[in-house]
């Protein structure tokens, strides 16, 4: 999705006729249908970005794997010009969500915008960062954005971005991403993305909104029930499991062609899987044949591949990011458990043994986790593991939490759960640290899954 | 359908604002007022769609004297019954949490449903599976599935055609009984049995 171009592609200088710019953030809700197949353009970004200036020798500022937990202070001087405010917000809010940062109150600065940067005056504020910007509009959107290194008094990046007017957020998110490259020397994922279920005049349909919780959007698929989503690697298509006529099938939605169709439907009930790392495959579960099994699907094809076959259950498998192996759940040993396997269905062994009811596994990007929901204390809750069983942690504690994805990076995983009363999205640090609700009260949402990008 | 069509929801993202700092000169009054505009306006949008509903409903019975509405209730709630009865003229079968084998006060009714499909030979049946809103959703809809086939396959041996039945797992989507008790649960753990 990244497109980092020296000049704009034709597509994007006809996009403003066919995308209606979105009402400024927080003034008002509406509803709108547009053509899906223009919904592409939701997916693409329109900005140039000039890399000005980079300090060479990068140095990580936080280490977002250690636990420690004080936050990294930093200040963001509002930018000017007209779209400044919102642009900082934007910025603000991505660095703050992500729990790393610690932003500085604005009315401490000593220094004023038009100022040129002197490390003095953030020292005795206690910022480490500082980062400055100025925005000018035209007809399109130049923002240019400095990142300053306090203790050593310099610059230490200086971008400009440049887009439509209509994509303010996808480039204050391109600015983040590379504030926060920056600093942790991880990547960002201000611009990711996620699919999700939710229920509007209680119909269940598929969405997708930006990972902060904002541009939530309902793709018009039919059937009363939807499940699940699974990005693709490229994150240019999902599948997802819906009855129809009274049948449980499996369907692809691909972004490039705004098309939808059924890859797999029979008797019994099929429920996808997600892609594995070749792109063209998923794996899936299956009771077409009675008894339950996990199947993988080449979609170009249509040709489906038997891995494991059982008397019980076995559902919800997902294959790591190298393609190995598959975790799944089963009821073979009494209660749904959770079990991995290679994946052509060899060397099965149990990977959860606390609790009586273990489901849900997803992998980390990097397969060195597992995430997943136990039940505890009678609710469901989200808990880690690595792969070899050790390492049980349970990240929530209040409400049941449901449905884990990882983010891209591996930093932060996004669930659902009820514990405002009404099921909603939430994300979190990996280590289950800043929980924080994304979807708005009103929305009852579930099944989220965090694009790959 | 080629052309699909989606619901643009231009939603205001609430920015809660980030951690603030113990520096702080001065109150931030100007900030904290804006964010209670923004909140104001955001949380425009779900009134403005309830009112929108409360509107519609407003509509419909106006025209309406309250005798008239009434029969309409009655007339819907009555096809609500008829389809029901024919739908449910068989009870509801249970079972326990995350367990899909036939109980034992689920025989009678499964001998009752068995000896009207031998007299009745042309209908055929759906056993739709039904789990509690307890476990999580992809499970529940495979347990759910087999719920629907446990009752099929008791029902094979007291003497009806396999052929003779079709299954879908609902999962926990659809409750009968909305509330969070235990009692309620019970309700939902269950396979309905309906006439084709």
């Amino acid at each position: 999705m990244s497109i980092e171009a020296r000049s704009q592609s034709p597509r994007a200088t006809r996009s403003p006729r066919r995308i209606r710019p979105s009402a400024d953030r927080g003034e008002k809700s509406e509803v709108r249908s547009i053509r899906l197949k223009f919904f592409l353009v939701i997916f693409s970004l329109f900005t140039i970005h000039f890399s000005l200036f980079t300090f060479a020798d990068a140095k990580v500022y936080i280490d977002i794997t250690s636990p420690e937990k004080t936050r990294f202070p930093i200040a963001i001087q509002e930018f000017n010009g007209a779209e400044g405010k919102d642009i900082t917000d934007i910025i603000r809010n991505d660095l703050d969500i992500t729990g790393f940062f610690m932003c500085i109150d604005k009315n401490s600065y000593i220094e004023s915008p038009a100022q040129a940067f002197d490390s003095k005056n953030w020292r005795i504020i206690g910022a480490e960062a500082v980062i400055k910007g100025t925005v000018s509009v035209d007809q399109n959107l130049s923002v240019r954005v400095s990142l300053y290194d306090v203790f050593d008094g310099v610059e230490i990046l200086r971008k400009e971005y440049k887009g439509q007017r209509s994509s303010i957020r996808q480039i204050a998110h391109a600015a983040a991403n590379d504030i926060y490259r920056h600093i942790t020397g991880e990547d960002g994922i201000f611009r990711t993305k996620a699919a999700f279920i939710a229920e509007d005049e209680d119909k269940k349909g598929l969405y997708i909104m930006d990972w902060d919780g904002a541009e939530i959007k309902r793709l018009g698929i039919r059937g009363d029930f939807v499940l699940q989503p699974h990005w693709s690697k490229d994150g240019t298509k999902i599948v997802y499991s819906s009855e129809r006529s009274r049948q449980w099938g499996i369907y692809l939605l691909d972004f490039t062609k705004m098309t939808e169709r059924k890859i797999f439907s029979s008797n019994g009930l099929n429920m996808a899987g997600n892609f594995f790392p070749n792109g063209d495959e998923i794996v899936f579960s299956s009771s077409k044949d009675e008894t339950y099994g996990i199947y993988s699907l080449k979609i170009a094809e249509s040709k489906i591949t038997r891995i494991t076959s059982g008397r019980g259950i076995d559902v919800s498998p997902s294959v790591s990011p190298d393609g190995k192996q598959i975790v799944l759940v089963s009821d073979r040993g009494g209660s749904p458990q959770i079990y991995i396997m290679s994946s052509k269905g060899y060397d099965v062994r149990r990977l959860t043994f606390e609790g009586f009811y273990n489901t849900s596994p997803s992998w980390s990007p990097d397969g060195k986790r597992i995430i997943f929901v136990g039940r505890n204390a009678g609710k469901n809750q989200i808990f880690i593991i690595a792969p070899d069983g050790s390492g049980r942690t349970m990240l929530t504690d209040t409400g049941n939490n449901e449905d884990p994805s990882f983010s891209p990076n591996g930093g932060f995983i996004i669930f659902s759960s009820d514990r405002d009363g009404i099921k909603g999205i939430y994300i979190m640090r990996a280590n289950g640290e800043s929980q924080k609700k994304i979807t708005p009260a009103w929305l009852k949402a579930s099944n989220p899954k965090w694009s790959p990008n | 359908m080629k052309r699909f069509f989606v619901l643009v929801l231009a939603l205001g993202f609430l920015f809660a604002g980030c951690a603030k700092r113990a520096i702080t000169v001065q109150p931030e009054q100007p900030v904290a007022a804006k964010e209670e505009v923004q909140k104001a306006t955001t949380s425009e949008a779900p009134k403005a769609k309830e009112e929108k509903k409360i509107e519609v409903k407003k509509v419909e019975p106006a025209p309406v004297t309250k005798e008239e509405a009434k029969k309409v209730e009655t007339i819907s709630v009555k096809e609500a019954v008829e389809t029901k009865e024919s739908q449910a003229k068989f009870e509801n079968i249970h079972f326990d949490f995350d367990k899909y084998d036939i109980r034992d006060d689920a025989k009678p009714v499964l001998k009752v449903v068995s000896d009207w499909l031998i007299k009745n030979r042309k209908n055929k049946m759906l056993l739709e599976g039904h789990c509690d809103e307890v476990g999580t959703n992809e499970y529940n809809l495979a347990l759910g599935e087999r719920r629907a086939k446990s009752a099929r396959d008791y029902l094979v041996t007291l003497g009806v055609a396999k052929d003779r039945f079709e299954m879908i797992s609902y999962g926990e989507e659809k409750p009968l009984c909305k509330e969070q008790t235990n009692e309620c649960w019970q309700k939902n753990r269950r396979v309905q049995f309906v006439i084709k």
